[in-house]
């Protein structure tokens, strides 16, 4: 730092009265510079893992750390979807999951609007709780469906599966017409 | 010696037009600002189409940024230049056709802007019209400046006048190039640039207006009001030209950070963050020259609120040109991009680096224009404890919001999923904090009305009529050198002596063509390559044109703002293709006219938007938003549903596209038949699904066809409302 003692004014330098003085820049900022300067050249011969990498790489290296870490589960089974079906804690938990994120397009009473009607004899991707469980989870794009896989849990995906079959034969006032296929009750059984 | 002396008097009348500009658009930019900052907090406060957030954000920033801080500037512009040179401004009435010219912009701008006429570029918003008058006004500005350079009185250019040469013709610069497109209406328009140029050419303004717009001439203001309410020297002549140039060199190449991780290539994103690291010093520079200056004369800043106001504005832009390039860095941006931490980093340097030099300025100027003394030194100390405890709480809470909502989207459980998968949850954890912003924005607010009180109080006070100073000051003969020792030393000793620079300020042509050369030559190191280089942005054959229809829609997409909320760029990290879908790249916005890429995540972002929701999901969400996302901050947007689409400009629309390279083929002749074809379609499928009937000559069809083609093309899925046939 300058000491005020070193403040000499610059001679024929005075604009509407201001002057200036010839003080050295300080050390400390020039030495800041130099090393922002110095950096360009470093990062440029960074080691990949650490600095300079192209997004493209950094991505795939996060997708194959992570695909490393967590091998894919196996696929749910008829079997294993079929114990939350009619089970009250299961149906219940499901309710709350429904109500948040389904009524915008099947109606909080399930009659649909946006979707189908979820209450009466007619599906249009498969009416088993494993067909369902997977039009919940992977979702149908084609028809707005978003794949519900991403958004929530495992643990949610068989809760919400098994309101939606409690939902069938409510009846609802002024539902949806019927779409897809005819499937019998007994069908919606495992 | 010569003893003829010129007599004149510098023209005072211009600077307090500007000054009660500055201080009415202050006030205005500040409650639009307030309005929009309520309206995040609770929708409700978005009153009807023209006053909603998507066409109200622009407005905020523009009137702050060019009818506030722009007024400002030309308030101490005209005042310090006349002054610096001894000498008049060269023309009045070109004075008077700046203000009223700049003015009469801005009062465009308060109407377009709420009327949905923009070219989504930010800070870049006002459609063509605007563009050719501000080009027009800014041109004659530079002429009365340069030709009050001309008949100067005073050799050499002080340092001020070199920030404000450098402003003047870079911010003419990055206006005309990032604007150039071509008129499809009277209020219409489309970027000559697509999709990875235009956005890259967009930050290259948007950064350089940061830069040139609120930056180099706000230290123009410095380096003379600080001094001379200070009534002491200026720090240091070398440190003045070493962070001018370096300033003005680095800073042009820093635009790229604003597009860290997005499709624009790699080099360009490196250039921009090491650039923006390199800019600390230079502009520290700045800061050390202004508060270096105050030594031996701290203890007038306990009774002096104008030192107060520059120390506050000094330290604010020490702080945030500390934290710009720490956001450069891409580890740091990729937490930082589209959260309200950058609305909390810009508003240090609005709120306190151009709000506080403005007031100093003006609480300085006021006894001198009015020519009375100050109504009340006690008010304008409390506008500055009002304000700054006002940047206190806007900051703070606007920081851990951006924080807080960052950390949300990336964050995993251990299963490897997202933690918080719907976005609304992130949201609404913002809530409280958007309440102490409204709250900190409201004292700021305070302190400004308080400010403008007094400084009309002040005025009421003025003589009957104003005195005019008459100035003697001898006329510029030929130069004769000064007796100067000669240098001792060898090229090291004259290239640190600086009498070279000396030689520039008094050549005021060679000075400001070598700033030009400077701005220029360094934005070709990236335009050139960016414009040049096909790998840039490898074209992807499945990436089709916009249907007449969805390109409508797209223009509704504009007008309403959505982009001001939405991004339409999804990075390449885990947590965002989780969330959005694959990563964006450069080759699907080819035919982006202005791009849409967006900076900002206040809703999520839309790039893979197409074909996720029916088209009745969309109708219902842009009724009445609430009704599909309980907790959803959303404006609602019930016009689109009875406000007829308007089919007759839809040619038009395509030709100017057409003409721009878009590949449109058969849609050149019938654009029109083919967008009734689509909305047809769409129009039929939404009633089909139990929505209105009747929506086939309504707004919300176009903006329906728009967003279920969003992202699809690289996919495999077909969005439900595309014709058979093909896009």
């Amino acid at each position: 730092m300058t000491r005020a003692g070193d403040d000499r004014p610059m001679m024929d330098h005075e604009y509407d009265g201001i002057q200036e003085y010839d003080n050295p820049m300080p050390r400390w900022w020039l030495l800041l510079f130099a090393v922002t300067i110095v950096f360009v050249p470093v990062y440029y011969l960074l080691p990949s893992d650490i600095g300079n990498i192209t997004k493209a790489d950094m991505y795939t290296q996060e997708i194959a750390a992570f695909n490393a870490a967590h091998p894919e589960a196996p696929k749910m089974t008829a079997e294993q979807v079929g114990v939350f079906v009619g089970k009250a804690d299961a149906i219940a938990d499901g309710k709350v999951v429904f109500m948040a994120n389904c009524v915008a397009c099947h109606r909080a009473d399930g009659g649909g609007q946006i979707g189908p009607n979820l209450t009466d004899d007619f599906w249009i991707h498969g009416a088993t709780p494993l067909a369902i469980h997977t039009t919940i989870t992977e979702g149908v794009l084609a028809k707005g469906m978003p794949p519900w896989g991403k958004m929530l849990k495992p643990e949610q995906i068989n809760s919400v599966m098994a309101y939606v079959i409690s939902l069938h034969g409510s009846h609802p006032t002024n539902p949806k017409e019927p779409q897809g296929i005819l499937a019998t009750a007994e069908a919606a059984k495992p | 010696m010569e003893a003829r002396l010129d007599s004149f008097s510098y023209d005072d009348a211009i600077v307090r037009k500007f000054l009660f500009a500055t201080l009415l658009w202050g006030v205005v930019g500040m409650l639009v600002g307030l309005l929009i900052a309520l309206q995040l907090a609770n929708p409700a406060f978005n009153l009807g189409q023209y006053l909603s957030f998507g066409r109200l954000r622009p407005l905020h920033t523009n009137a702050v940024i060019f009818a506030f801080a722009g007024n400002a500037v030309f308030t101490g512009i005209y005042y310090s230049t006349q002054r610096l040179l001894k000498a008049r401004m060269f023309s009045d009435a070109l004075s008077r056709f700046h203000f009223w010219g700049w003015q009469a912009i801005i009062v465009a701008a308060a109407i377009t802007l709420p009327l949905g006429y923009t070219q989504a570029k930010e800070y870049a918003e006002l459609e063509w019209p605007i563009d050719i008058a501000i080009a027009v006004v800014w041109v004659v500005f530079a002429i009365n400046f340069f030709g009050t350079i001309a008949k100067r009185r005073e050799r050499h250019l002080y340092v001020a006048i070199w920030f404000y040469i450098a402003s003047i013709i870079t911010v003419a610069v990055l206006h005309i190039f990032n604007n150039l497109s071509i008129p499809a209406g009277p209020l219409k328009s489309y970027s000559i640039y697509a999709g990875v140029q235009d956005a890259f050419m967009q930050w290259w303004y948007g950064h350089n207006a940061v830069a040139f717009f609120l930056t180099t001439p706000f230290l123009g203001l410095m380096y003379y009001f600080m001094p001379k309410a200070a009534e002491r020297p200026v720090f240091s002549y070398k440190l003045s030209i070493l962070h001018f140039w370096t300033l003005v060199f680095l800073y042009i190449w820093a635009g790229p950070h604003h597009l860290h991780y997005t499709a624009l290539p790699d080099w360009a994103s490196t250039l921009g963050m090491l650039f923006s690291v390199m800019l600390i010093a230079p502009s520290w520079g700045g800061m050390i020259n202004g508060l270096l200056t105050l030594r031996g004369a701290w203890q007038k800043v306990v009774d002096e609120p104008v030192l107060k106001f520059f120390v506050l504005a000094v330290t604010a832009y020490g702080m945030s040109t500390f934290e710009g390039p720490m956001l450069s860095i891409k580890s740091v941006n990729s937490l930082a991009h589209y959260t309200d931490w950058i609305i909390a980093h810009v508003h240090t340097g609005a709120l306190g680096w151009n709000g506080f030099m403005t007031a100093g300025m003006i609480y300085w100027l006021a006894p001198r224009l009015f020519q009375t003394s100050l109504y009340s030194k006690k008010l304008a100390e409390w506008h500055f404890w009002v304000a700054t405890l006002g940047i206190l709480l806007y900051v703070t809470s606007i920081y851990s919001a951006g924080i807080t909502q960052g950390l949300m989207w990336r964050a995993f459980d251990e299963t490897g999923r997202l933690q918080f998968p719907d976005f609304i949850e992130t949201t609404m954890r913002l809530m409280p904090m958007y309440w102490v912003r409204v709250a900190g924005g409201t004292l700021y607010l305070s302190g400004m009305i308080v400010f403008v009180y007094n400084i009309v109080m002040t005025w009421a006070g003025r003589p009957k009529t104003y005195d005019v100073f008459v100035v003697q000051a001898a006329p510029l003969g030929t130069y004769v050198p000064p007796q100067a020792a000669p240098v001792v030393g060898g090229a090291w000793a004259r290239f640190t002596g600086l009498l070279w620079h000396r030689t520039w300020e008094r050549l005021p042509l060679t000075f400001s063509v070598l700033v030009a050369v400077a701005v220029i030559v360094a934005s070709l190191f990236e335009i050139l390559p960016t414009f040049l280089i096909k790998s840039n942005v490898p074209t992807i054959a499945s990436v089709k044109p916009y249907t007449p229809l969805e390109l409508v829609g797209r223009d509704l997409y504009i007008r309403e703002g959505c982009f001001n909320c939405h991004s339409q760029m999804i990075r390449p990290f885990r947590h965002e293709t989780e969330r959005y879908g694959e990563y964006s790249k450069p080759g699907e916005s080819i035919y982006d006219h202005p791009f849409l890429w967006g900076s900002r995540r206040i809703g999520p972002d839309l790039a893979r938007e197409g074909g996720k929701y029916p088209a009745l999901w969309h109708v219902r969400h842009m009724q009445d938003p609430r009704s599909i996302t309980a907790k959803s901050i959303m404006p609602p947007y019930p016009h689109l549903l009875t406000q007829d689409l308007d089919f007759a400009t839809i040619q038009k629309r395509v030709d100017v596209m057409a003409m721009l390279g878009v590949p449109y083929g058969d849609a050149i002749n019938k654009a029109e038949s083919m967008a009734h074809a689509q909305a047809d379609l769409i129009a039929a499928d939404i009633e089909k699904a139990g929505g209105p009937a009747g929506l086939k000559d309504k707004e919300i069809t176009a903006l329906v066809a728009y967003l279920e083609r969003l992202g699809v093309d690289i996919r495999a899925v077909k969005p439900v409302t595309t014709p058979p046939g093909g896009n």
